[in-house]
């Protein structure tokens, strides 16, 4: 068992004696015996690194397992530029801790690294203190801890992922669009676009003439404009936002259609709609017509009623003049 | 022709009412569903969302001023071959739209020449139901009236379906053929000959005899200020509701689910229009009233359920009172001058649609929430329902429904009737 000074507790201390704490536990691991304790590196490269962690950020991360998981715990952490990092693995267990076997792997290679340990109470903590620089450290970060069954808990370091429009881009033969690739949170160093057919990426772009713009209004995004669009220029377009400790890309899928597709839809409606009105107009004219024939025997019968009307009417019309007379007088 | 007595109430009128249904869907549902196109007018042309929207508003603009333009047209030469005309001007606004370099060129296209289109369609195809109709006639205004929440629905996801698959260019152009429907409806409309119809003359008698016919002038108070009100809870509902924490997806859905109880509520009122004997003014300050009241509540509730609640009572009440508004006009001046009739209310009562939005924004903007605005616009409802209570025959419970001659023969010079 190995029992060190125990680093829990707040983080009071400044960093440089941290780190000398550190070295010394380093050291007096190595007393003990640990079978798999790593060569020990020489001071020089340590300093070297312990002024590399002066520069640069902290990042820490917790992942807690008990002897009952059964799923693997993983956590995902962006990355954007060099840190140093602490990641810490804790494991409870109602068994005895001095059984359990405590190891960290880098992407299933067993890390040969220097890292700490400590109990208290049914806990056991361990700690691994690293520095990502480049593209090569990054990756899946695991801590296994092996009583009957192995606990596992993994860290994964990725850049920082684009968001993208799942939909594909639809313009027309001759218009112009513009491809926008934005990083939500992040400052890439630099940006690229690519355009392919098939598999095989080719820059595109590169020639600054008419047809590509490239610009961006902020460092973190990028905008590919791309003029008098033709048919040809359909496809798959890649955007890649470069970073220290990486690269991530985004797809962007270009449609380009001719005018007529739209067109000779609208046509057919169009063509719809003037039936419509035919049929209509037409129907009226055929209900009026049908009217009219049987109009002419009713008119006449009409004019007969207005005659005999007009006979009784005339005899009304002189009452009422009678009648008005005697009112108004 | 022979002139009709009394307008057919049925017959070729339920034809009228499908071509309104359909004009009332393909005016006012394109109309607000056009949202949908906002957000590529922003990224196509690189604007404000702020100067994209005026699109809309010069359109609905447009169609209200315009609408005694359609009004006096369609005395002249009888509604269908305005709406027909209208149908093919609102449609080249949209092809015309298709081919858009600039946010000008689309206030020109879509608002000025489609919100022409719409302007000469709406009014005049209302004011041929009101004449083909007397006891039926809020009915069937309801009826048709329920074309505008049913496109809603139906617009939204298929405009949102053709952006995807033709881009906005493609996407205007489809809606363009759409819009040419607007033709086949109007070819519906069949026009009418009532009795009245000799007795009121050309369209320049008309309108000035309106404009000095007391309750007319009276009613449209009232409307202007219904209108300032009306507006309001749809433009400022979901962002109401932002405020308070709502998600997105619950506040747009509570405003779906007003949309349908204002769908029933035009329905259910346009029934009980009918049903009920007396003036339908009275049905009109009814659900005028409740509206301004639902409204002014809505700053007090805070509870989620409240909320609801009173967004279902709010549409149905708002839903009820337009059949019921579009009723009451034919009943004041006649059907004979009901297409000049409808076609000042539309242009005045719009100045009120117009005030109603950015009023209750600005008052969002002074005050820092919309208790405010919903309590003016509550306040616009309850005075416009007073201003009903002095329509004429308001209170009495024995005046028939149909169609009074008094005011029309008292307000025109006596042209051959009666003289011995």
């Amino acid at each position: 068992m190995r029992s060190l000074p125990g680093l829990q507790g707040p983080r009071a201390p400044p960093l440089p004696l941290l780190l000398l704490g550190l070295l010394a536990a380093v050291r007096r691991s190595l007393e003990d015996g640990h079978p798999s304790a790593s060569p020990f590196t020489s001071p020089p490269i340590q300093e070297e690194r312990m002024t590399k962690h002066l520069n640069l950020s902290l990042e820490s991360h917790n992942i807690s397992l008990t002897e009952h998981s059964n799923m693997p715990v993983e956590k995902n952490i962006t990355l954007e530029r060099p840190s140093n990092i602490e990641l810490t693995c804790q494991f409870t267990t109602s068994g005895d801790l001095n059984s359990v076997n405590v190891t960290w792997k880098k992407d299933d290679e067993l890390l040969k690294d220097t890292y700490l340990i400590n109990a208290t109470g049914r806990i056991l903590y361990t700690q691994y203190l690293f520095t990502i620089v480049n593209s090569k450290q990054m990756g899946s970060y695991s801590c296994f801890f092996e009583e009957k069954k192995e606990q596992r808990g993994t860290f994964n370091f990725k850049v920082p992922q684009l968001h993208g429009k799942n939909k594909p881009l639809i313009t027309y033969v001759g218009d112009s669009v513009v491809l926008m690739c934005k990083c939500q949170d992040c400052l890439p160093l630099n940006w690229t676009w690519y355009s392919s057919n098939g598999s095989v990426q080719v820059p595109a772009g590169v020639q600054m003439n008419d047809k590509y713009v490239i610009n961006g209004k902020n460092a973190n995004e990028t905008r590919l404009k791309i003029m008098q669009l033709s048919e040809e220029d359909q496809g798959s377009y890649w955007c890649h936002a470069i970073f220290q400790l990486g690269e991530s890309e985004e797809h962007i899928e270009l449609v380009v259609l001719s005018y007529l597709v739209p067109l000779k839809v609208f046509l057919a409606i169009a063509a719809e709609v003037v039936l419509l009105v035919a049929i209509i107009l037409l129907c009226e004219m055929y209900t009026q017509k049908k009217k009219k024939p049987s109009d002419d025997g009713k008119e006449f019968e009409q004019i007969e009623q207005l005659k005999s009307d007009d006979s009784n009417g005339i005899e009304n019309n002189a009452t009422r003049h009678r009648k008005n007379e005697s009112v108004s007088q | 022709m022979a002139h009709r007595a009394e307008p057919p109430d049925g017959g070729w009128g339920w034809m009228v009412v499908l071509s309104a249904f359909f004009q009332s869907a393909l005016v006012f549902g394109v109309l607000r569903s056009f949202g949908v196109f906002f957000v590529e007018f922003v990224a196509a042309f690189e604007e404000q969302a702020v100067r994209v929207s005026w699109i809309s508003s010069i359109g609905i603009a447009v169609q209200q001023f315009g609408s005694p333009v359609g009004s006096a047209l369609s005395t002249k030469f009888g509604p269908r071959p305005v709406v027909m005309a209208g149908g093919i001007l609102a449609a080249l606004g949209m092809l015309l739209a298709s081919f858009a370099t600039s946010l000008t060129h689309l206030y020109l296209s879509i608002g000025l020449l489609s919100g022409s289109g719409w302007a000469l369609t709406f009014t005049p195809t209302l004011a041929c139901l009101s004449r083909y109709f007397s006891r039926r006639r809020s009915l069937a205004t309801g009826l048709a009236l329920t074309g505008v929440g049913l496109s809603s629905f139906a617009f939204a996801p298929l405009f949102q379906w053709l952006l995807g698959h033709y881009a906005w260019r493609g996407a205007l152009l489809l809606v363009s053929a759409l819009s040419l429907h607007l033709v086949a409806c109007g070819a519906l409309l069949r026009p009418l000959s009532l009795a009245e119809d000799p007795a009121v003359g050309g369209p320049g008698a008309q309108l000035a005899s309106l404009l000095h016919h007391g309750p007319f002038l009276r009613y449209t108070v009232a409307l202007t200020l219904i209108n300032t009100g009306y507006f309001i809870p749809y433009v400022h509902l979901v962002a109401h509701l932002r405020d308070l924490d709502w998600d997105p997806l619950p506040a747009a859905f509570l405003l779906s689910v007003a949309a349908v109880s204002d769908l029933v509520g035009r329905v259910v009122s346009g029934g009980l229009g009918d049903a009920v004997p007396g003036p339908v003014a009275r049905l009109l300050m009814l659900w005028t009233t409740l509206t301004g009241v639902i409204l002014a509540l809505f700053p007090v509730a805070q509870a989620p359920t409240a909320l609801v609640a009173l967004s279902v009572a709010y549409g149905f009440t708002s839903g009820a009172l337009t059949p019921v508004a579009f009723s009451v006009l034919p009943e004041l001046v006649g059907t004979g001058r009901i297409y000049c009739g409808m076609g000042l209310v539309q242009m005045v009562e719009s100045i009120g649609g117009l005030l109603g939005a950015p009023l209750s924004g600005y008052l969002r903007d002074v005050t820092g929430n919309y208790t405010a605005s919903f309590v003016v616009a509550g306040a616009f409802l309850l005075a416009g329902s007073g201003v009903l209570i002095t329509l004429p025959h308001f209170f009495c419970f024995s005046v028939p429904t149909s169609k009074p001659q008094d005011p029309v023969t008292e307000a025109l010079p006596k042209k051959g009737l009666g003289e011995d």
